[in-house]
């Protein structure tokens, strides 16, 4: 089973102006987890209320996809320079 | 998380060490792991499953020194690609219609529901085939290739 990135680098700069951090993943995926489990009762009661029209099925399939997709991005790498601007993301 | 990354995970959240030391370590670690990983598949198959995708964009060095170029390296995992294409499961049905009738607009008869996974992983397993080597008249060097 794939896992989350552990650390996200971001790193963006225009002329003289630059701005750059590490998100620790690791430690704010248990955050989201949290978050998630005690939103968990309104999201069923939503998909629930969705399920008739079709759109509840797509919001549980979005969480799933939403989570591959986050799974995935361990690897990715970005780095894009011209002159005086750069734009860096990295997912390790 | 295997062993060694928890510990440097462990290290850096003690602050024993740096951001930026614990992201060399972990790069390191993944290597190492890729690596065993490869070794197995060279037994087990003839050829190895592309990983990445890389997208590589080299000035000349005179416009390098100039201060006057592009410079692109990117990476994207397979894994990536593949959940890309998964979000089209996401398209609402009345969307499908929509999107069809605009690419025939544009000349390109496609049913957007005929994409399927097995067709996929087709295409990915082509890819590892590919390689794209362009250079400018300016020195640029471009290069697509898989890894």
């Amino acid at each position: 089973m794939s896992r989350p990135p552990l650390l996200m680098k971001l790193r963006f700069q225009k002329e003289d102006r630059r701005f750059g951090i590490w998100l620790p993943l690791f430690l704010l995926l248990p955050v989201a987890l949290v978050v998630l489990i005690i939103l968990s009762p309104l999201i069923l009661i939503a998909i629930l209320v969705l399920w008739p029209s079709g759109w509840g099925r797509l919001a549980l399939r979005t969480i799933g996809v939403s989570w591959g997709l986050l799974c995935s991005m361990r690897g990715l790498e970005v780095d894009i320079r011209r002159n005086n601007e750069l734009v860096f993301v990295s997912a390790i | 998380m295997t062993e060694n990354q928890k510990k440097v995970l462990d290290m850096l959240a003690e602050n024993k060490i740096s951001a930026d030391e614990a992201y060399r370590l972990l790069n390191l670690i993944d290597a190492g792991e890729g690596g065993r990983g490869a070794d197995v598949r060279v037994e087990g198959e003839k050829k190895d499953k592309p990983r990445y995708l890389r997208v590589t964009v080299v000035p000349n060095s005179e416009s390098e020194k100039a201060g006057n170029y592009d410079r692109v390296n990117v990476r994207v995992p397979m894994s990536l690609i593949r959940a890309g294409i998964k979000l089209t499961s996401l398209i609402p049905p009345q969307a499908y219609d929509k999107v069809n009738d605009a690419l025939k607009e544009k000349g390109i008869n496609f049913d957007l529901r005929s994409i399927k996974t097995g067709d996929i992983e087709e295409l990915i397993e082509a890819l590892g085939d590919m390689q794209v080597d362009v250079e400018s008249g300016r020195g640029e060097k471009v290069k697509v290739f898989v890894e």
